[in-house]
This record gives structure tokens, sequence and C-alpha cells, in this order.
């Protein structure tokens, strides 16, 4: 029938239908006349109509639940399969049943698993068929293979593979009690099956145990290659009530597929991890046990997995180093974002082949990855290196993919940067067996300047020779090696601008780099210069949320704080807080800039704000990295320092302590950072009069720092300040004398015979000693000097300023010029008293000095300002 | 009968003649999460209570709850989303009805509870299956009220938010669904 009639069909029942039913029959005979056939449609219609209402009225409910009524799998058991015949049940699992088959025509066993539940509409039966014949391309010792796939007739799925005798792979290691050699030489065969599938362009997806048979002659088979593919369900990514479709438990599921993204060759590196942490330690990283779904699923997202080691419990027979390195390779295996993973399988293989070989890693941990050039920064102003622990080799591939997984350029062109340094690095590294250098620093070095060497081959690429010049300078740098540092990240800086521009967001990043070498080098003109256009640049370039805007004003705190600028620096810092202080989890970026805003508010003699910040950077660290990490060291260690400064010594000592516990551990006893935490322990010490264990620890530091940074720099200077302090409190005058002399004479040296606070602090320091000497005169002059600097550098309302003023004082007092000490008192005391805790020995000596000066000045009622308060509070510390 | 696969022949056309292979493709997409997503519901209901009566206008509502966070279906309108879900639904019952009926032939699975093949009335499966083909048949006569036909019966959608898809008034879809209805269930006499 032509649609034309159709219409006329309508019109004419329409129209019938409103005459009364007696008279339609002529109506349409009228009408119709020509047409018999038109005349009998409608009159059918018309019958139709009037029979009432029909099923269609009533919706498809009823047929609907007729016709699904069925249950979703046979419960009849099935004869045949395609071309194969069942034999029996193998197994039911989560996803389907597993049937014994075999084909008639061939005579040969195959396994052939059945998923039901698996709803696969027709446009994706489609794609199904294209995908089996990939699959069934694998051919692999190590790999079940695919012979055959289809679907039934309902749709259900299918899949025909070789019928592998063997145990699943925990079973099979639980019974044969096999140790950790055995298993990983398991372990990697695995990881070799799923190296070729990725070669071919397949991604598991599915990787667990359970997937995983060992022949009874120990040879490892894969099962159900990109089967989980084809259950994916693709569009909800929220929804936790998933079933079927949905993997049943996501113990053994990335992060990533539990978000439901795209899977990739990552997230079967995570797959890998997630069963080494098992053969490792007996059990999943996430345990499902007691967890709903949701929680699990939200566990895997967020939270870190117990390192192996710290999971095993049970005596295993590894070194502890040895342990270290597993879980190094596990845990970079099962990072949360898959481009700060292994790249490949390939790459997690062949790191464990140097597992086995007994060499180092290329992956490192956490730190690294994160920190790159703003490490751990000390809380005071020296820059400490993260340098090569004893016995390993520093960064690698994973330090490069990091840095460049920095969102710079497109994605294409970064993919392919990343690759060339990637293989760079591997090539360098690679070489680097026939070294036999003797210290690992040297061997380092030794490395690296090969690797100076190579970049600079790189002519034709000046966007990735740049990348390389500036992560090889960042490592010099912090290897202490200024020079070199200083000519590569140049180097960087001039490439970036030849490839974007002077104006550019690489070049204002580079930029950001050399000022903060500048800082180390203690250039700190040229430091400020080079990060505030750094800075200026990256806010027009980038939004104003962008991680570079808070890491160049982070930068920018540092210098000025190396500067001495504290206020100013706290009100950068600030800035940054609040940008990276989005909702989410906390970064390690911003523990790093509490930390300096701590550090910043600690020098201006803000104790408090600054001892919460520390806490917040604590907790933070503890959270991101656990107790045993050397960033929580670093906090534990600044705010020991506070305790301090607020007169809790035993709690500085005992917070010290711990974090010398923790650098030790993880750094080995000759490491700046133990140098670091050796400092605060014996600053600690001291305080509490246990001066000879206070100096033993302090010449520890001493030694170290010399070693790696040479005689003259302010790490060394600041410890022998220390020491110089120590050996005053205990009347050692003249060791005191020596040491500030040597510590003012670092200091000039560093800055260049410009003032800096620093010098001030010598400078009084050693004025001190001479007041001891009673030396009046010469302690005067100094604490002028002193004096003076401190005014120019921190500012007249400084709480150091209001110290000197108090010291020249009492020097003053000391020769009977009263009126010039009552007047530099009054101005110390009038600082102090609007910072410090009034009960603070400084405001005591002040106030003692102020009535001698109004007894002598015979002015009583002045000197009964000054009496002590009556109240004392029981904290008060003892004998400053 | 040809197998009506993914409805990207054309079936879609209604007032949009074609599409970019690009918005053919996203329609055959969303068309299979929903048809998924429907199936799954439906066995989850079933699952549940095998007594209650499949509610379709619920399970449509439900799945679009569903589906309605999912970033593909951001730029479907609720009613749009019924409009597919009515196609999933007709789609996933007459390959239940196929089913059922090469099952009754003994091509393979054998269901349980067969229907008594001798039986006077016609199956459920038959009828749904004439259906569809009578469906057929109508779109090519006026593709409106098929489809009006498969978003009131299959989708559940109710008169105003079938004449809104439509974009006709209540009246004039009154009268075609009259005309639609009569001309069914001649149809559908002659097919059984």
């Amino acid at each position: 029938m032509e649609s034309e009639r159709w219409e006329r069909m309508q019109a004419l029942f329409h129209e019938a239908a409103e005459q009364p039913a007696t008279g339609r029959r002529a109506f349409l005979e009228s009408v119709c006349g020509d047409d018999p056939s038109l005349l009998k449609d409608v009159l059918s219609l018309l019958e139709e109509d009037a029979a009432g209402a029909s099923f269609l009225d009533s919706g498809v409910g009823e047929m609907a639940q007729d016709l699904l009524a069925e249950p979703s799998a046979p419960l009849l058991p099935l004869k045949e399969i395609g071309p194969y015949r069942i034999q029996g049940l193998l197994g039911e699992g989560g996803m389907g049943v597993v049937y014994l088959a075999c084909r008639e025509d061939l005579g040969s066993q195959v396994a052939i698993k059945v998923l039901r539940d698996a709803w696969m509409s027709p446009a994706r039966r489609e794609r199904f068929t294209v995908e089996r014949r990939t699959l069934a391309q694998l051919n692999h010792p190590s790999i079940a293979r695919l012979y055959d796939a289809d679907t039934l007739a309902d749709g259900t799925p299918w899949f025909a593979m070789e019928y592998v005798e063997g145990a699943p792979l925990n079973a099979y290691c639980r019974a044969r009690a096999c140790d950790v050699a055995e298993r990983l030489r398991l372990f990697r065969a695995i990881c070799e099956a799923v190296e070729y599938a990725h070669r071919h362009a397949i991604i598991h997806r599915d990787l667990k145990p359970s997937n995983i048979l060992v022949k009874a002659d120990g040879s490892v088979r894969l099962l159900d290659f990109g089967i989980a593919k084809q259950l994916d369900s693709e569009g909800t990514s929220q929804d936790h009530t998933r079933t079927g479709l949905r993997l049943m438990t996501p113990a053994y599921a990335a992060p990533e597929q539990i978000r439901g993204d795209p899977a990739s060759v990552q997230t079967d590196v995570y797959g890998l991890g997630v069963i080494l942490y098992e053969l490792l330690t007996g059990r999943v990283p996430f345990d499902p046990a007691g967890h709903s779904t949701g929680e699990l699923e939200r566990m895997i997202l967020e939270r870190e997995p117990a390192k192996p080691s710290a999971a095993v419990g049970t005596a295993q027979t590894l070194s502890r180093a040895s342990w270290a390195d597993l879980d190094v390779l596990c845990l970079t295996a099962m990072r949360k974002e898959a481009a700060r993973r292994y790249r490949s399988v390939e790459a997690l293989i062949r790191d464990l082949d140097h597992y086995l070989k007994g060499e180092p890693l290329e992956a490192r941990p956490d730190t690294l990855g994160y920190r790159t050039s703003k490490f751990v920064r000390r809380n005071r102003r020296a820059v400490f290196a993260a340098a090569a622990v004893s016995l390993t080799v520093v960064v690698l591939v994973t330090f490069f993919t990091v840095r460049l997984a920095v969102a710079r350029n497109t994605a294409m062109a970064q993919a392919a940067r990343a690759q060339r340094i990637q293989r760079f690095m591997l090539n360098l590294f690679n070489g680097g067996d026939k070294e036999a250098g003797p210290a690992d620093n040297l061997r380092v070095v030794s490395l690296l300047d090969r690797g100076v060497q190579e970049a600079r081959s790189l002519d034709r690429e000046p966007a990735v020779q740049a990348d390389l010049y500036e992560t090889l300078g960042g490592i010099y740098q912090k290897l202490g090696k200024f020079d070199q540092a200083d000519t590569l990240l140049r180097g960087a800086l001039e490439e970036r601008k030849s490839v974007e521009g002077p104006g550019g967001v690489d070049v204002a990043e580079s930029q950001v780099e050399l000022g903060l070498l500048r800082s180390d080098q203690v250039k700190l003109d040229e430091a400020e210069r080079l990060v505030r256009d750094g800075l200026e640049k990256t806010k027009r370039l980038r939004p104003p949320d962008n991680a570079a805007v808070s890491k160049a004003l982070l930068a920018l705190g540092q210098v000025l704080q190396a500067r001495g600028a504290f206020t100013e620096a706290i009100g950068i810092l600030e800035q940054a807080v609040k940008l990276e202080s989005t909702p989410g989890p906390p970064t390690p970026e911003l523990a790093d800039t509490l930390r300096e805003l701590a550090i910043n508010n600690y020098d201006a003699g803000h104790f408090d704000i600054a001892k919460s910040l520390h806490e917040r950077a604590l907790a933070i660290d503890r959270q991101l990295f656990g107790d045993s990490h050397p960033s929580v060291a670093v906090d534990l260690i600044s705010l020991g320092d506070i305790q301090q400064e607020l007169g809790y010594y035993s709690e500085a000592e005992r917070l010290t302590r711990q974090a010398l516990a923790i650098n030790r551990a993880y750094y080995g006893t000759d490491h700046l950072q133990t140098a670091n935490s050796l400092t605060a322990l014996g600053r600690a010490l001291v305080f509490e009069k246990r001066y000879d264990e206070g100096v033993d620890a302090l010449h520890q530091a001493l030694g170290i720092c010399e070693r790696v940074y040479g005689k003259v720099h302010p790490a060394v200077a600041e410890i022998v300040n220390e020491l110089g302090g120590v050996a005053y409190m205990r009347d050692q005058l003249d060791e005191a004398e020596a040491q500030f002399q040597r510590m003012i004479a670092i200091y000039q040296e560093v800055y260049h015979g410009r003032n800096h606070y620093q010098i001030a602090v010598g400078t009084a320091n050693l004025a001190g000693v001479y007041m001891d000497r009673k030396q009046w005169p010469r302690a005067e002059q100094l604490f002028r000097e002193a004096l003076q600097i401190y005014i120019e550098t921190q500012g007249a309302g400084h709480v150091n300023t209001g110290i000197a003023h108090i010291k020249l004082g009492r020097t003053l007092v000391r020769q009977g010029h009263y009126s010039e000490a009552e007047s530099q008192t009054v101005t110390g005391y009038r600082i102090l008293i609007k910072q410090s805790n009034p009960t603070d020995s400084f405001l005591r000596g002040a106030r003692k000095d102020l009535r001698a000066i109004y007894d002598a000045l015979n002015q009583p009622e002045k000197a009964k300002q000054y009496q002590e308060p009556v109240t004392v509070t029981a904290a008060a510390p003892v004998g400053r | 009968m040809p197998h009506q696969g993914s409805p990207s022949s054309g079936e879609w056309a209604f007032g949009q003649p074609g599409g970019t292979p690009e918005e053919r493709r996203e329609l055959d997409y969303l068309f299979s999460l929903t048809y998924e997503e429907l199936r799954r519901l439906a066995a989850t209901v079933r699952r549940g209570d095998p007594s209650v009566t499949l509610n379709t206008t619920a399970l449509v509502n439900e799945a679009w709850l569903k589906l309605a966070h999912s970033p593909r279906f951001t730029s479907t309108s609720p009613l749009h989303f019924k409009r597919i879900a009515a196609r999933a639904m007709r789609q996933l019952l007459v390959e239940a009805a196929r089913r059922r009926n090469a099952g009754k032939r003994g091509d393979g699975i054998v269901p349980i509870g067969l229907a008594d093949a001798a039986g006077v009335a016609a199956s459920t499966e038959e009828k749904l299956l004439a259906l569809d083909a009578a469906l057929v048949e109508l779109a090519q006569l006026s593709p409106r009220q098929a489809m009006m036909v498969e978003a009131r019966f299959f989708g559940g959608l109710d008169m105003a938010e079938t004449a809104s898809l439509l974009n006709v008034s209540e009246a004039t879809m009154l009268r075609d669904w009259r005309a639609a209805k009569a001309w069914l269930a001649h149809r559908l006499r002659e097919l059984q």
C-alpha cells in the first residue's frame, strides 16, 4: 500500500466514524464507489475500532513479563556449542561457566567458557566478530590459545580455548611452598606473556591469579585475554551496583577501570603489580573482606597500599635492601596514576631482571617522582641534596616520565619526546655496567657527564635536548655541583628560547629552575630576578590554578626566604597555598608549600603559626607516604626546632630522634639528610644540657656536610654556628670564638661581602663571647655591627633586631654607659614584648638590665616597671 | 523476517533524514547502552520477584536515572532517551520472542516454560513478532504513526509525552492513535 492511500483510508475512517453507526456503510459506499478494496479496508478498520480496547492500550508489560520470564542461563545443560560437543563441566566462575568439550572432527579437547549475563546488544555482537579474529592470533607458549568464539542463539558469547591442566597461580605456590625466587620466576614468565600480547595490541584488562594456571612442569598459562573487553559496560562509570557485566570483585581492578576510563597498557601493568604483591605477601593489597564494594573501590582509588615488605609479616629470607627494591618494583607498577607506573611491561621486566641480577633498579621510590628539584627543604636555609643513596644510582626513566608528564606541548609531541628521552636514559644507564666507579656519587657524576655528552649530540632536537639539559642540570644541582648545573640549566633556557621564543611557557619554567639554582649558589639578586620574571610569564601564559603557577610562587617564596625577606615570602606562599588547596586529597606540592610557609613564619618569629603549619605538612606527608618516609622526617625536625624555641626540649629531642631514625634507615649513615637530622638532634641535646652527646652529633653532621659541600657553604656554617653555641654554653670561650669566626668568614665569602642576616647572627654570637670575656668595647663594636645588619636585612622590628638591641644595651650597661644602654634596651624590650612569650629569657634579661639601669640612673619608679611579673607559668623553660 | 540490526539503517530517520555518520554512530552507541541497561534491569526485576508485572515505564525511568549520569548521555533529553529506550525495549522483546520461537523448533537452547505449542490462542512470542512485523509495515506507510506506537507501547510514554515527541497536537495524536490501532489489529489478525 502507498502512504497516500493510507492517508485517504484514515481520512475516510475518521469521517465515517463520526457518522452514526447505521449510516456508515452507505456513506462509504458513496465515497469509495470506484474502489472496492478501499471500501473493504476502511470497513475493517471500523470493525476493529468498534471491538474496543486492544492490547496496545495496556502497554507491553504483560507481554514483556512473559517473554523475559525465562532465566538468563539455560537450566538444562547444553549438549553442543557450535561445532563442539560438551563433555562435562569444568567449573563455574563469577562471569560464566566453563565446559570441557571436544571437536568431533578434530578429536582435540578444548575448554569452553560461556559468559552468562553478557548482555550484548546487536551492535556489540558485530564488533565481537571482529575482535575474536584478533584474539585467535595470539600464539605464545604462556598464553592459552583461543580457538574459536561465537555467540549462542540468544546472544550469549562463548569462547573455546586451549584446555589447560594446571592449578591457579596462588594455589600452585601454596601447594609447592614456592620460595621467593620461584615466585619471581613465575611472575617473570607471566610478564613475558602479557608483553607479547601488548605487542599484538591486545590488553588483557582482567589479570588476576585465578586467570593464570600453572602446569605440573611449572609453565604458566594465561587465560581470558581480551575477554574482559567484551564484557565491559561502556556507559555507567559511577555505578556501584553493577552486576553481571562488571568484574565481580574489584580487588584486582586498576583505579582507571573503577572509574570507567578506558584501559591501557598500564592497566595491565597495574594488574601485574597486584599479582606480584600477592605472590610476595600472600595477600591482596586491598582486602575486600569486611568492606562493601563501594568502600573497596574507594580504597583502590585513594589509599596507598602497605608496602609488601611491611605486609609480608612472617619471616622471609630476603635482606632488607632486597625488600626495598621489591617494594619499589611492586609499588611502581601499582601507582594510582597510570602515567606514573612502568610505561610498559617491558620496563617492568627490565627492572625485574635488574633485581634478579642484584643490580640497582631504574624506578625509584616516590620521593623523586614528586619532588624533582624542589626536594626536601630543610627547616633552615641550606638546601640539602637528595643525592644517591649508598648503592643505588639516581634518577631515571621514571623520573623523566614524571617530569615530562607535566602537560606542555601536544600529547603527540610529548609522547614522542618522552619516548626518545626514555630510550636515551636507558642507553645511558645500561651502558653503566662497564663503570667501575668506587663511591656512588662519583658513579652518578660520571654517568651524568656521559649523559651530558650525549645530550649535546641532540642538536637537531632542541626541545628534547632542553628537557635533558634541565633534568641533568637538576641532578647536578642536587649533588651540589653548581657549575655543571649552571651550564646545563642555562643551556636548557637558551634551547627553550630558541624553540618557543623568549616568552614561552617552557622558558618561564626554565627560568624558575635556574633561579632556584642561583639561590643555591647564593646569587640572590639574580635568583629573585629570574624567579619573578618566570612567575610573571607563567601567570600570563597559564590559567591561575595551574600547577606551574603555584610552583613558581613556591620558588619565589624560597628565594625570598633565602634573602631573609620573610614577610614578603609569607604573602607569596600564602597565595600558593590557596591555589594548591583545591578540594580533594592533599598533594605533596601543598605539603612543600606549607613547609616553606612554616619556615618563613619561623624565621619571622611566628613560632605558633610555624608549628601548626608544620603539623599540617606532617599530616599530609604521613597520609601520602606513610610514617617512615624522609618527608615525614623533615617535618619532624621542623617541629622539633619549634618545640625547642618554645622551650619543650625533651619533646624536641624526641621528635628529632624520630627523624634521625627515619633518615638513617632510608638514606644510610653518610648522607646529607642524615646530617640534617643529626644537626637537629645535636641542637636538641644541647638544649637539654647533654653537651657531649650533642657535640658528637653535630660533629658527625659537620663531617658529612663538609664532604658534600666543601668547607664553604651555608650548611656548613650553620653547624659551625651550633658548635660555637655549645662551646659558648660550656664556657669554652676560645673554642666558641674560633667557631663563630669561622662561621662569619664562611658567610661573608658565601654572600660575597654583602650583608646578610646570617652574618649578623655570627657577629652577635661572637660578640657574646667577648662579653663573657668581659671585653666590653670589642663586644660593643660587634653588637653595633650586628645590629646594623639586622636592621638592614630583617627590619627594625624583627625579633633578632630586638635581641641585638638588648645585647648591645647590656654591653653598655657593663661599661656604665647607662643612658644609651637604656635607649637600646628599651627599644629591644619593646620589640620583643610584641612577639615573644613574656617569660622568655631574653625579656627577663632585659628587665634585669633595665632595673639595673634605672637603679643606676636613680629612677626607682621606672625600675619598678620592670619587676618580674609575679605569675610565672610552670612551663617556663629553665636555663636558657 | 530479516534480522533487525542496529537502527543505523535509516529507521531513525524520522524528522532527520540521514543524519551524519557520526550522529548515527552516536545514536547506535546510545541505543546499545540503553538496550543493555534495560535488559539488565529486567533481569534484576525478575530475579527480585517473579510475580511482579514488569512495568516498562518504571524500567525505562530507572534506566534513564542510571544512564543520565553517563557522559555520553549529557546532551540527551529525557524525552529523547525514552524514544531510544522504546526502540531498545522493542528490540529486546523481539529477540526474546525469536529465541522462544527458535526453541520451540528445537534450534538449540531449550528454555523452561515452554508454551504449549498446540494451544489455540497465539502465544505471546508469536503475537509480538507479528506486531513487530506489522509495525515495520506501518513505518512504510506512516513513520510518524509507527514511532508513536513504538513510543507508547514499548516505551510507556503517555499521550502528552508522545505528542511532544512527535511535535503534534494531542488531538492529532489521538486520531492517529485510533487509526493506527485499528489498522494494526486488523493486520495482526491477518498475520497470525
